[in-house]
């Protein structure tokens, strides 16, 4: 497969030299040498193809050029709440060995696909969120800056039992990088145990020559809950995953995003959903806006298992194009193997409503202001699913701000 | 006289080395060759240039992979190409299939018996023989049409007596064989069928039913359906019938092409229940042109695997598509099915609506594609799919795909699965119906948006499969 080779730039040579820096035990740089091994034979990422179309063309991406793996910088600012611990990736090993060595790579593998191996070997950032049995804590912020031609990021979070946390990560462009272009990688697992509780958010405004695939994923045991809010408006091009594995029974997941795209942005955005335990519920929501030639793409997957007695699993995307230039492609999936279930997806794809416009004309409100004001009336049924104040106020905030 | 005599006795060895070349050329392609392409093209009397399409499409046949990476997609690896061969020629020369109606499996007379069709009609059915009360009807609906200008005929006799349109349409704009590797295979293959055409503003009020036909013509499992509808003219099409057909080739892979004129009408109805052996791979497509309306009602009740999704190109201004389909999928049943809409002009629409049924571990998938082109202004979409599920062996997905590089759309997409309501059957039971009943009677009503649009005597035929198909006494 072309483009899927080792980058020429890339050896073990240079792997050692990033593990040997961070002067991390042998069982990390092993893991990183594996994935670094397994990339000849790994793929791309799946994109959808139709006939005669593929959605999202990752082949074309030149990761020789664009990744820069002993050059890269970032800018982090992490808080913590009483009782949580919220470390970088080096902070956490030193703190936690075990923790971290069982966790890595537990929900993701590694070598899942080309871009996950390729982030395993490079990552040199990362944070741990470690929140022990019981404890309840809210605000735990991970806010980030990316100072190099490229970089890659691991983050874990573990939720004990009854614990429970709400976490809100960002990523920006920090200071102007001589490239023409830019590669950003995140990876984010979370363990989430028995009755766990875990509200993850992500907001990504990188700049506009920035290339970025970000995975995440959960593993949710018994009456455990993930909510996970994504919201993307950075980037050339934005592949994003968030998918749940409703393992344990009665678990709960919610998968929110919101993105909004303008000049010739690509977002490539999919949230699935596994119904392993039985009674689990899962809601996906997903909003966009395209201006100008921006084009999305949206896969929703829900799959229920033979096992997942008693499943809610519901799934709703819609899609407002203000240009003509701009093109959606949406595919809602469901894949139900047990009759006990509720399911139901439902998918849109439409302009600002011409009735909607002309009344706030009427009320003597300038076009392009009505038309704003819908757009971002658009987005609301998506900023009410966000319960923490500041997230949705930054999401808020960023589009009007694109809308100006 | 003699010398002439001599020359073409060199001409026939000389054509006879030729051949023996030819098939040493192709000697490692397995199944499938040019000879045996020549062969049915010859038997057939066929014009050079159709024989050069099927050549055509043998060569893209042999270059085209099998399909094997759409997720979720049906098991092919049965589907041995190589078989293809020997049952090619039998094809061509019995083309109903069986000879004797006690040849037919004791699943598919019991079928007949239980949905009460007669002896004579079950011959019929199965291709077997000629029914004298049919081929009347025929005939005489043959007579109105003729005075109207409508040709119905057998596509074969299509080939010769009407050149000049078959050569215009069949296989090159609607479903080209490089479409896919089966309509590349049906390309190079193809026998029997149906020819109808309409001539300007003529309105075929009966339904055309290819059953009629099908009674002495029989069916072939590559059977070419072309349909040419001028302007403002319109047609109801029924292709097949509700009793099962039985072959004991393996694979199905039928090619049917619509061409909806302006203002144009058509509408196609299909209710497919091959015997649970076969694997139905057929391409159907139809393209419209302004103000142009074209309707697929397909059921799938029968077949080990089916690959279908009729396609509908929009391709003048206001054309509107309406799909109806629905899937029953039993026991060792996978029905892969669905429907393509492209929406190329301004100002058109298209409405999509599936229901799938699974029972005691079959497969159902809708999988569809809605594709709307830049410019194609104020155009509208909107999909339902609706699944219900029996038991938990079965498995129901829904792939829908949507495409829009166009924003003055209206696109709706909303897709349903449910078991079947236990407050519903309680409901029913109060009243009085066992459970067995009353589950009958949802899935009926589950279906009903299908049945209304066929035939009084399609819709009872369809319902009664379905009984058939719920009681569990088909195969």
């Amino acid at each position: 497969m072309s483009g899927t080779q080792l980058p020429a730039n890339l050896s073990t040579e240079m792997v050692r030299e990033i593990s040997e820096r961070r002067d991390e035990p042998e069982w990390l740089l092993e893991a990183r040498l594996e994935a670094l091994e397994a990339l000849d034979d790994l793929a791309l990422p799946d994109v959808i193809k139709t006939p005669g179309r593929r959605w999202t063309n990752l082949e074309a991406l030149d990761f020789g050029s664009l990744v820069d793996p002993l050059n890269q910088a970032d800018e982090t600012e992490r808080t913590s709440d009483e009782g949580v611990e919220v470390l970088t990736f080096a902070e956490a090993i030193e703190a936690h060995p075990d923790l971290v060595e069982s966790s890595f790579g537990s929900t993701i593998d590694p070598t899942e696909n080309y871009l996950t191996a390729l982030s395993a070997a490079l990552f040199t950032t990362g944070t741990v969120v470690y929140v022990p049995e019981g404890v309840d804590a809210e605000d735990v912020t991970v806010r980030a800056e990316m100072n190099s031609r490229s970089l890659f990021s691991h983050t874990l979070v573990i939720a004990e039992q009854s614990s429970s946390v709400t976490i809100l990560e960002s990523i920006e462009s920090g200071q102007a990088v001589d490239a023409e272009s830019r590669y950003f990688s995140n990876l984010v697992e979370i363990d989430a145990g028995e009755n766990a509780y875990v509200q993850y958010g992500s907001l990504q405004t990188l700049a506009e020559d920035t290339y970025s695939y970000s995975l995440k994923r959960a593993d949710i045991g018994t009456y455990g809950t993930v909510n996970w809010i994504e919201g993307n408006l950075g980037s050339r091009l934005t592949r994003s995953d968030v998918e749940s594995e409703l393992n344990g029974d009665s678990a709960e997941t919610k998968i929110v995003g919101a993105f909004f795209g303008h000049e010739d942005q690509h977002f490539d955005v999919n949230a699935r959903v596994w119904h392993h335990g039985e009674n689990t519920t899962a809601d996906l929501v997903t909003r966009g806006v395209l201006d100008d030639h921006a084009r999305s793409v949206y896969e929703g997957v829900q799959d229920v298992g033979t096992d997942a007695w008693n499943t809610s699993s519901y799934q709703r995307e819609n899609t407002l194009m203000l240009s003509d230039e701009s093109e959606a492609d949406a595919s809602p999936k469901l894949i139900i193997h047990n009759h006990d279930t509720e399911a139901s997806h439902s998918a849109t794809v439409g302009q600002v409503d011409r009735e909607d416009l002309f009344y706030m004309i009427s009320r003597s409100i300038d076009p392009m202001r009505a038309r704003n004001m819908l757009v971002e009336g658009f987005f609301v049924p998506v900023l009410d699913e966000i319960a923490v104040d500041e997230f949705r106020e930054d999401l808020r905030e960023l589009i009007a701000a694109r809308l100006r | 006289m003699s010398s002439n005599e001599e020359l073409q006795n060199t001409n026939t060895e000389e054509r006879f080395d030729f051949k023996k070349e030819e098939k040493s050329a192709f000697q490692t392609e397995k199944g499938l060759t040019e000879e045996t392409v020549r062969v049915i093209s010859e038997d057939k009397g066929e014009p050079e240039w159709m024989l050069n399409r099927r050549l055509r499409a043998l060569q893209q046949f042999q270059e085209m992979p099998m399909p094997t990476d759409w997720p979720g997609q049906p098991d092919l690896s049965e589907v041995d190409v190589a078989e293809i061969v020997p049952y090619i020629r039998p094809d061509v020369d019995v083309r109903a299939g069986v000879d004797d109606w006690t040849e037919l499996p004791d699943e598919i007379k019991d079928t007949f018996d239980k949905l009460g069709i007669p002896e004579a009609e079950k011959n019929a059915l199965s291709g077997v023989g000629a029914q004298y009360e049919s081929e009347v009807v025929y005939q005489n609906m043959q007579e109105r049409w003729e005075e109207k200008g409508v040709i119905f005929c057998n596509m074969d006799e299509a080939v010769q007596e009407h050149e000049e349109i078959v050569k215009e349409h069949f296989m090159t704009k609607c479903v080209p064989p490089s479409d896919n590797k089966f309509a590349a295979l049906h390309g190079a293959v193809w026998s029997g069928g149906s020819f109808v055409y309409v001539p300007e503003d003529v309105t075929v009020e009966m339904p055309v039913q290819a059953y009629f036909r099908m009674n002495s013509e029989g069916m072939g499992q590559f059977e070419h359906t072309l349909i040419v509808a001028e302007d403002g003219a319109e047609v109801h099409y029924i292709e097949g019938c509700s009793a099962p057909k039985y072959s004991a080739f393996n694979l199905h892979s039928g090619g049917v092409e619509v061409f909806v004129g302006e203002d144009a009408h058509v509408q196609y109805s299909t209710v497919q229940n091959w015997s649970k052996n076969t694997y139905n791979l057929n391409t159907k497509r139809a393209l419209c042109e302004a103000g142009g309306r074209m309707e697929w009602i397909s059921g799938s009740m029968g077949s080990k695997a089916t690959m279908l999704y009729p396609s509908t190109v929009l391709k003048g201004p206001r054309a509107s598509d309406n799909h109806i389909t629905i899937a029953f999928a039993g026991e060792g049943q996978n029905i892969d099915t669905g429907a393509k809409v492209y929406h190329n002009a301004p100002e058109t629409k298209s409405t999509i609506e599936s229901k799938s049924i699974s029972k005691d571990g079959g497969r159902t998938n809708y999988r569809g594609l809605v594709h709307i082109a830049d410019g194609a202004e104020n155009s509208s979409t909107s999909v339902e799919c609706d699944a219900l599920m029996f038991d938990n062996e079965s498995t129901s997905d829904t792939m829908p795909y949507m495409e829009i590089n166009e924003s003055k759309v209206d696109v709706a997409h909303e897709a349903t699965v449910g078991k079947i309501g236990d407050e519903d059957v309680f409901y029913l039971q109060s009243r009085g119906l066992d459970d067995d009943d009353a589950k009958q009677m949802i899935v009926s009503g589950f279906i009903e948006p299908i049945t209304e649009e066929l035939p009084i005597e399609y819709a009872v035929e369809l319902n009664r499969l379905v009984e058939l198909e719920m009681e569990g006494s088909l195969g």
